[in-house]
């Protein structure tokens, strides 16, 4: 590790150490000190670590992001909140939780009194998370080291949640480490639909680093929609656990539209027979941005079904990074896995690293994966302007249906509907098509 | 005079395929293009539609009176203008719908007439609909993905029955049609025309000519017109193919 990365690795620690330092849950200063070992003992990867070698972290190395000491902090403008939340508001009807600066907010948010029956949330780390899993991810570790905010959100046996939960985290304040770590746990036979956002006010140069367990139980159904937003100069680091019971369905859908290196991983354990998941993503970068989305999806019993399909534009002299593990093990006969990557560079300094992967142990299994980057087809363009349509409109045509397929994935309508609307907005409104040649 | 074509010349990736062509087309007419593969038919119908790979290295083409070559291919289907490909392009994603009423409306845009909503493009949609026989639910699939051959060739004869160009080029739209497709095709050509439209049709057979009967046929030869007549000149080609025109051309 570099001196510039040890010394990080020293900072964080000894945020660590100071959040220990007043922590009344004895369980809680034992995973951070345990957190701290691995952390000190890892570092953070470089790039010679092959799963970082096109996200390289020289930049966030280098800054040393402090956590918020006022919680919550009473220096927030709230006016100014209120002002910023309605355009990003959802038009149907949800369950808000509001966070600030990585704490909740319970005067922005909806009243935790009057949740649907079967629904519970709270806001103290209940549970500890997993540690074997956690300490293959320096980020996830990094979490838990700092494990202080973040939600547990509850849904009961049989209890069918129909609002769907939106949960928006907000950073107001440059140089603060957002560090979040949250619990969904659905019970057998239970549904819940989450939107987790997250957004910065304008010009934020934060780092949101959230760790998100879910416990999927037998024959329960999760939707959930990950939308990042943040500001240019801002990092993003998001490590999701998923475990899957038997007969058990689970979307999830990452849209990628801001933070000037991000990286969103689905770590995925299908541990029962008959599941099935769809794991899809849009992502746009412009600039020097760097955009990395992963997933690692383990089939571990009979007649599972996993779909993927992830899609990219890049701009300027983006960086696009998509890895996807699908590993089948021995007993997973009968797996149905798919994963397709499809990346569109609008400019020729734009770069796309992909790398699907299957691992197969077992013999009957259907398993495919497919990558595809290329710019858009000079043809299809001069069909457009071939019907009266101007070349920049036709670009925009093209890319904007482009990205818009796996939001097709998203199977509430509304949700999509909305969804869909943030992505094309950012793709048409965010300067990805200025930089001229196509 | 509609179209004025002079001594053109055009080559791609340094090769040049059209070698002096002249044609020229007034309002109302209906002229045919024959001629044997490899000619530079296509390229000649791309190159007045505007496609920038092809350079034109000399010549000149007026358009209503106006520099061709000059023009942005959207600018030029704007002002009336209109092709209908050899091979229709595949855009997975857009709706047929939402092209064809970002298209009819940029060409209202060019007139100085508001744009047509939803609601309003679908009434002016039905008729033509109906005139080819479209299947309903072309418009709502995504443009050409997955129409068969001539699916995808009605696809564009029903964009031009939209967008009511001045001057509609077709080329080989008959090919890959049925024999019921066809007579559709050619029934949608013969509803538009009209005294002030004009037509080329680049063709291999004499069906659809038979059907819309071309005031003037041309035969394109190695980049260049090398004969024109009237309708009796399909029958000739027909009967002898181009062996004996081309011999009689290269005497000359
Ligand atoms: N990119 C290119 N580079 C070199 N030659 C090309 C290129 N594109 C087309 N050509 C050549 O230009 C010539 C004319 O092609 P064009 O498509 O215009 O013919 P056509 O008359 O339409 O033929 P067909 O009846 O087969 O449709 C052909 O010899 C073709 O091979
Ligand atoms: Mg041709």
């Amino acid at each position: 590790m570099s001196p510039m990365a040890q010394a990080a690795v020293e900072h964080y620690v000894g945020l660590s150490k100071q959040l220990n330092s007043s922590e009344v849950n004895a369980d809680v200063v034992t995973a951070r000190q345990r957190a701290q070992t691995v952390l000190l003992a890892q570092g953070f990867p470089t790039q010679r670590d092959e799963a970082w070698q096109y996200t390289r972290l020289v930049n966030f190395v280098q800054k040393r992001f402090e956590i918020a000491t006022q919680r919550p902090d009473s220096t927030v403008d709230l006016n100014a909140l209120q002002n910023f939340l309605p355009p990003l508001s959802p038009s149907f009807e949800v369950i808000k939780l509001v966070f600030v600066d990585g704490c909740f907010h319970a005067d922005l948010s909806d009243d935790l009194l009057s949740l649907p029956k079967g629904l519970t949330i709270q806001f103290t780390t209940a549970q500890l998370p997993d540690e074997k899993r956690v300490d293959s991810e320096a980020f996830a570790v990094l979490n838990q080291a700092l494990l202080s905010d973040g939600f547990t959100l509850e849904v009961s046996q049989n209890s069918a949640i129909e609002t769907p939960v939106w949960v928006l985290n907000i950073q107001t304040k440059s140089n603060q480490l957002n560090n979040l770590t949250n619990q969904v746990q659905v019970a057998s036979n239970a549904e819940l639909t989450l939107i987790q956002q997250f957004v910065t006010l304008e010009g934020v140069e934060a780092c949101t680093n959230v760790v998100t367990h879910v416990d999927i139980a037998d024959s329960a159904r999760v939707r959930q929609a990950v939308l990042q937003q943040q500001a240019d100069a801002s990092f993003y680091f998001h490590n999701q656990f998923v475990s899957q019971a038997d007969n058990s369905d689970f979307n999830t859908f990452y849209a990628g539209m801001g933070s000037v290196l991000s990286r969103h991983q689905n770590h995925l354990l299908m541990n029962g027979e008959h599941i099935e998941n769809s794991q899809n993503s849009a992502c746009l970068a412009r600039q020097k941005q760097v955009v990395d989305s992963r997933t690692d999806t383990e089939h571990n019993q009979e007649w599972g079904a996993s779909r993927q399909l992830h899609k990219y534009v890049l701009a300027d002299s983006a960086v696009g990074v998509f890895n996807g593990m699908i590993k089948v093990d021995r007993l997973a006969q009968k797996t149905d896995g798919q994963m397709d990557n499809k990346n569109l560079l609008l400019s020729s300094a734009a770069k796309m690293n992909s790398k699907p992967q299957l691992e197969i142990y077992a013999d009957d299994v259907k398993c495919s994966h497919g990558s595809a980057t290329g710019q858009i087809n000079q043809d299809q363009i001069f069909y457009l302007q071939a019907r009266g349509i101007p070349r920049n409109q036709a670009i925009e045509m093209i890319t904007k249906a482009f990205l818009m397929e796996p939001v097709e994935t998203i199977n509430r309508s509304e949700v999509k509907k909305w969804v869909g609307g943030l992505l094309s907005h950012a793709l048409l409104t965010g300067g990805y098509f200025s930089g001229g040649e196509a | 005079m509609l179209l004025n074509i002079k001594n053109l010349q055009a080559e791609i990736d340094e090769k040049q395929i059209l070698k002096g062509l002249n044609l020229e087309i007034n309002p109302g007419e209906v002229h045919a293009i024959m001629g044997p593969n490899g000619a530079g038919k296509s390229t000649l119908a791309s190159v007045l539609a505007g496609k920038d790979n092809y350079e034109v290295t000399a010549g000149s083409v007026a358009f209503d009176g106006q520099d061709l070559l000059d023009l942005d291919p959207e600018e030029r289907a704007r002002k009336g203008l209109f092709l209908a490909f050899q091979y229709p392009v595949e855009i997975p994603g857009v709706s047929n719908k939402l092209f064809m009423q970002t298209a009819v409306n940029a060409v209202r845009e060019e007139q100085g007439l508001p744009p047509l909503d939803m609601f309003d493009f679908d009434a002016y949609a039905k008729d033509k609909i109906e005139l080819l026989e479209m299947r309903p639910d072309l418009l709502e699939r995504s443009v050409n993905v997955g129409f068969s051959g001539g699916e995808k060739k009605r696809n564009d004869i029903f964009q031009m029955a939209l967008l009511q160009p001045k001057l509609c080029i077709l080329d080989e739209t008959d090919s890959g049609l049925d024999i019921d497709a066809l007579r559709l095709v050619a029934n949608g050509i013969n509803t538009l025309r009209s005294e002030e439209r004009s037509f080329i049709v680049v063709t291999h057979y004499q069906r659809l000519l038979d059907y819309i009967k071309p005031d003037h046929v041309h035969v394109l030869y190695d980049g260049k017109v090398i004969k024109s007549g009237g309708f009796e000149l399909v029958h000739e080609l027909e009967e002898n193919g181009y062996d004996e025109i081309v011999k009689q051309h290269q005497q000359a």
